[in-house]
């Protein structure tokens, strides 16, 4: 997530004489219409309104430290210790590491590997790092070419010869990239970590450098190969957990544990401080083809959400601006309103009409519940054997998020027919072929 | 001149002579509910129902130099064990979720409580976050905000500078701490928490006690804050020349200020004599008077902008004139109170309601109003053993009562035992006799009383009239029915 206070470049001492008092600090960025913001001595902000103010003094300057930022698309190497397995840290958001500036009260993200050294002397015995600053963004923020740049990164550093990659993203769309450079990165020899916090790093509390040191230790002592999320296993610090790429969803708004498998287990806990792995499930097997990275993404995708009172324009939509691929995130079984029991539902045969006409208009329409747990079973009720009939494919036990991904990936790089083929089937384990039973499908919170 | 006198005398000269500058850092709780999220702000040691366990990472390069304090904690590289409960404690606690918008009852009384100590109000409040890595936090910051500067008050005709009025979170109770962890309780986490700091502007020891039971009294005058033990703390600033400011905190109550203050001078004064340099440090008053190395002193600037909490414009005009309690008891004395009794009624939170039944039953006295309340009950609980708490309705019905001339002043507590043992009270029983009434008893006893003389007369009517009639009343009829 990160926040971005940003810092003026030189900073300005001033002593404000007001009708009342007389204040003496920074200079901040003005935040607010008609208000001066000033840093006191004493480390607070206060505001002060201007139609108060009789005089303003310029008192001294403050540079701020030197380096600041990182450069973008720079790549520096620490001490690289040979005996130790090589990481190469990509960032593109929800900055890992941050310094305070105590005296403008800016915070400012570090990325360097030195840097990171700095901040999390762990590292240093787990691997060596080289980094990367491909952006910095929030993750709503993400689009298809910011998926692209991120893979060939990957690929990049792959050729370099890196025992594995973490990838440092903001967490509202971590689960997204990651399904989507599962697709796009195809036979994958190495570990692809993505790591995120759900504290900012500026905080001494923050989850990010737990995250970092364990999804390290994972890389440097696993043979695990393919892209897999590390986040917090529970608001404890001190397991982080190791969830698959296409099954994995951000169930919280703001708990560090926020991450959970669904429909599927976890691969594996790390216990970060003293680097210890337990091992949950079976890793992906590995490949003896060439890493193929497969770049594209049809662009006219989208996601629908059914709900009461529903109407058939929302549906058309997508047909009259010519989408190749339309997620229907369906009730129950894989649901939607398109039965008529009475007159009140007379609206919905056209509902139906639309969804057929969409299909018939060569955009590949799936079905996807908002159960979020469990998978889709078409043939059981009518309505939704009305939309199998249609042409409406069900996407098993995928969750909406990577039916998404996958759809666009596949409607990007393959022949609409084939697609429609390899939506149904398992290519990065984003469908699971059994439904094994568990005595909580959901995270236990009792 | 007592030997005791003459040696505060000597300290006196001495303090002067020694550069002592102190200043009072005093922290209240608010009631109600939590500073930026709706838990209750109950501080609780019951067996938690949940434990999570934490580490605090220090901020990258704190500008350049480590700041002391947060080094020290870094050093000693702990694990943090947080207790909290499902009903009381949330995600804000557990630094699992953003703060919500700052409680509006908290920002009013922080407003009120500058005002009453002359503040300027800031215009345009912003939190800040100030950088705690002692594990009291579970952010690893404590949220602030300045309120007010540049305040004042006046002790014994002196005036003392208020600096800074704050409003704050407080922090985790620490329950055991070892080599490895410390563990705390998150429940007094997040309580709304003022902070009022003078200016060094304090010179002797008995001031600084003196300025601490102001700032208390102007507290006090305010609804809304949390009252009992650990509900306000003292902090004191000590520098002597040539030494360095250390922070004293954990008074055991006002009182004992002057005492640790002195022996904290005396230890300064001795490590100057002997050479050594005196570190800026936090200390803990302890018990005997003495006080015990706590932590260096933090840095100074430890703050950055709360960006998750919006900027707060204060509404000046919720600010209510409020009477003091030192105006209240003065008031008191006006309407013919004794200083003690005055300050009596004020320190039971009674005073409004005392002057208003002054104002309103003018048969009865100010002082035996403002007795009724301070020390029957006490009186009753103390010779009869009964507990008796009468509300303020049921005080004035008594006060009304003896205003009408229906019972007499005996009566009251009589009223009041009967209150304390069966829950109401029969005004019925202790109504006055009609003159009537009272002569027709009275020529009663004085049938059976042939012979004897007016006195004895009197004694035995006084025994049988009491609590029934006015003895002022007894005698007058009794002389008029023997002339």
């Amino acid at each position: 997530m990160g926040e971005s206070n940003k810092i003026n470049k030189i900073c300005e001492r001033i002593r404000i004489v007001t009708d009342h008092e007389t204040l003496e600090g920074i200079k901040l960025p003005s935040k607010e219409k008609g208000v001066i913001f000033i840093k006191l001595d004493s480390g607070y902000n206060v505001g002060v309104k201007e139609e108060t103010i009789k005089r303003i003094d310029i008192t001294g300057q403050l540079h701020p430290d030197a380096g600041d930022e990182g450069e973008t698309g720079s790549s520096q190497d620490v001490k690289h210790n040979p005996k130790l397995p090589t990481i190469a840290i990509l960032h593109t958001g929800g900055t890992i590491a941050s310094k305070v500036d105590y005296r403008t009260g800016g915070v400012i993200a570090r990325f360097a590997p030195e840097e990171l050294l700095a901040m999390f002397p762990e590292l240093s015995k787990i691997c060596s790092i080289t980094s990367r600053l491909l952006s910095n963004m929030f993750s709503e923020d993400m689009r298809f070419a910011h998926y692209k740049i991120m893979a060939h990164a990957i690929a990049s550093e792959i050729q370099q010869g890196v025992k594995g990659i973490i990838l440092t993203h903001g967490t509202d769309t971590l689960h997204y990239t990651a399904a989507a450079l599962s697709f796009m990165l195809e036979n994958l020899s190495v570990p692809v970590l993505l790591v995120g916090a759900q504290r900012s790093s500026d905080r001494g509390s923050s989850d990010a450098g737990s995250n970092l040191i364990a999804a390290a230790h994972f890389i440097a002592k696993t043979d695990f190969r393919g892209v897999a999320i590390c986040m917090h296993k529970n608001p404890s610090d001190k397991q982080c957990v190791i969830l698959p790429a296409t099954k994995t969803r951000k169930m919280h708004t703001s708990r560090r544990d926020a991450f959970q498998a669904i429909n599927t287990k976890p691969y594996a806990f790390v216990d970060y401080e003293k680097g210890t792995i337990e091992k949950l499930a079976p890793f992906p097997l590995p490949s003896e083809k060439k890493l193929a990275v497969r770049e594209h993404f049809e662009e006219t995708v989208g996601i629908i959400t059914c709900h009461p009172n529903m109407f058939p324009e929302a549906f058309a939509y997508y047909r009259k601006e010519n989408y190749k691929g339309l997620v229907i995130e369906g009730t129950g079984l894989g649901q939607a309103p398109v039965g008529v029991p009475n007159k009140e539902c007379a609206i919905h045969n056209q509902i139906l009409e639309e969804i057929r006409k969409l299909v018939e208009s060569g955009c590949v329409v799936v079905m996807v519940s908002q159960c979020i747990y469990g998978r889709v079973h078409m043939h059981v009720y009518s309505n939704a054997i009305d939309l199998l009939k249609v042409g409406v494919i069900p996407a098993e036990d995928m969750t909406t998020e990577t039916a998404f991904i996958k759809l666009a990936w596949l409607l990007g790089n393959y022949p609409v027919e084939q697609a429609r083929k390899l939506f149904e089937q398992n290519l990065r384990g984003e469908i699971s072929e059994r439904t094994p039973y568990e005595e909580h499908f959901a995270p236990d919170f009792s | 001149m007592t030997p005791h006198q003459e040696h505060l005398n000597h300290h006196h000269l001495d303090y002067h002579h020694l550069g002592l500058m102190m200043g009072l850092e005093i922290h209240q709780q608010l009631e109600g509910k939590k500073l930026f999220c709706n838990c209750p702000t109950q501080i609780r040691r019951d067996k938690p129902h949940f434990e999570v366990r934490r580490r605090l990472r220090i901020s990258a390069g704190e500008m350049g130099a480590v700041d002391v304090a947060a080094e020290h904690e870094q050093k000693k590289s702990k694990y943090f064990l947080y207790q909290g409960y499902q009903d009381t404690t949330c995600l804000l606690e557990l630094d699992e979720q953003p703060p919500g918008k700052v409680n509006p009852d908290s920002l009013r009384v922080a407003i009120q409580v500058a005002t009453l100590l002359n503040c300027k109000i800031v215009d345009v409040i912003q939190f800040m976050r100030k950088t705690v890595i002692d594990g009291s936090n579970t952010s690893g910051f404590q949220r602030t905000a300045l309120i007010g500067t540049n305040g004042h008050i006046t002790v014994n005709h002196k005036k003392i500078g208020i600096a800074t009025v704050c409003l704050e979170e407080d922090a985790c109770q620490a329950i055991e701490r070892d080599k490895e962890r410390d563990v705390y309780n998150l429940s007094r986490l997040g309580i709304p928490l003022i902070e009022i700091a003078t200016t060094p502007e304090i010179h002797m020891p008995e001031e600084c006690k003196e300025a601490a039971l102001k700032i208390g009294m102007i507290l006090r005058s305010v609804e809304g804050l949390k009252r009992g033990i650990g509900s306000i703390r003292q902090d004191v600033n000590i520098s002597i020349a040539g030494g360095a400011r250390t922070e004293v905190k954990g008074f055991q109550d006002v009182q004992s200020i002057p005492t640790v203050v002195k022996y904290e001078i005396d230890r300064q004064k001795k490590m100057l004599e002997q050479g050594e340099v005196i570190e800026r440090t936090v200390r803990k008053a302890e018990e005997d008077g003495t006080t015990t190395f706590l932590r260096p002193m933090p840095g100074a600037a430890r703050m950055y902008p709360e960006t998750d909490v919006a900027f707060v414009y204060p509404i000046l005009t919720d600010v209510t004139h409020i009477e003091l309690l030192e105006e209240k008891a003065e008031k008191l004395q006006k309407l013919g109170l004794g200083k003690d009794l005055a300050n009596a009624v004020t320190k039971m939170g009674k005073a409004d309601k005392v002057v208003e039944l002054v104002q309103r039953y003018k048969n009865v006295k100010a002082s035996f109003i403002a007795e009724t309340f301070v020390s029957t009950p006490t009186t009753i609980k103390r010779k009869e053993k009964i507990d008796v708490e009468p509300t303020d309705a049921q005080f004035e019905e008594i006060i009304a009562a003896l205003d009408q001339g229906k019972i007499a002043k005996d009566s009251v507590y009589n009223l009041l035992c009967d209150l304390g043992r069966k829950g109401t009270m029969n005004f019925d029983k202790y109504m006055l006799l009609s003159d009537e009434t009272i002569n027709h008893e009275l020529e009663a006893i004085l049938k059976e009383s042939q012979g004897l003389a007016f006195n004895a007369i009197l004694g035995k009517a006084m025994g049988k009239l009491k609590g029934k009639a006015d003895a002022q009343k007894v005698i007058e009829l009794l002389k008029q029915l023997t002339s």
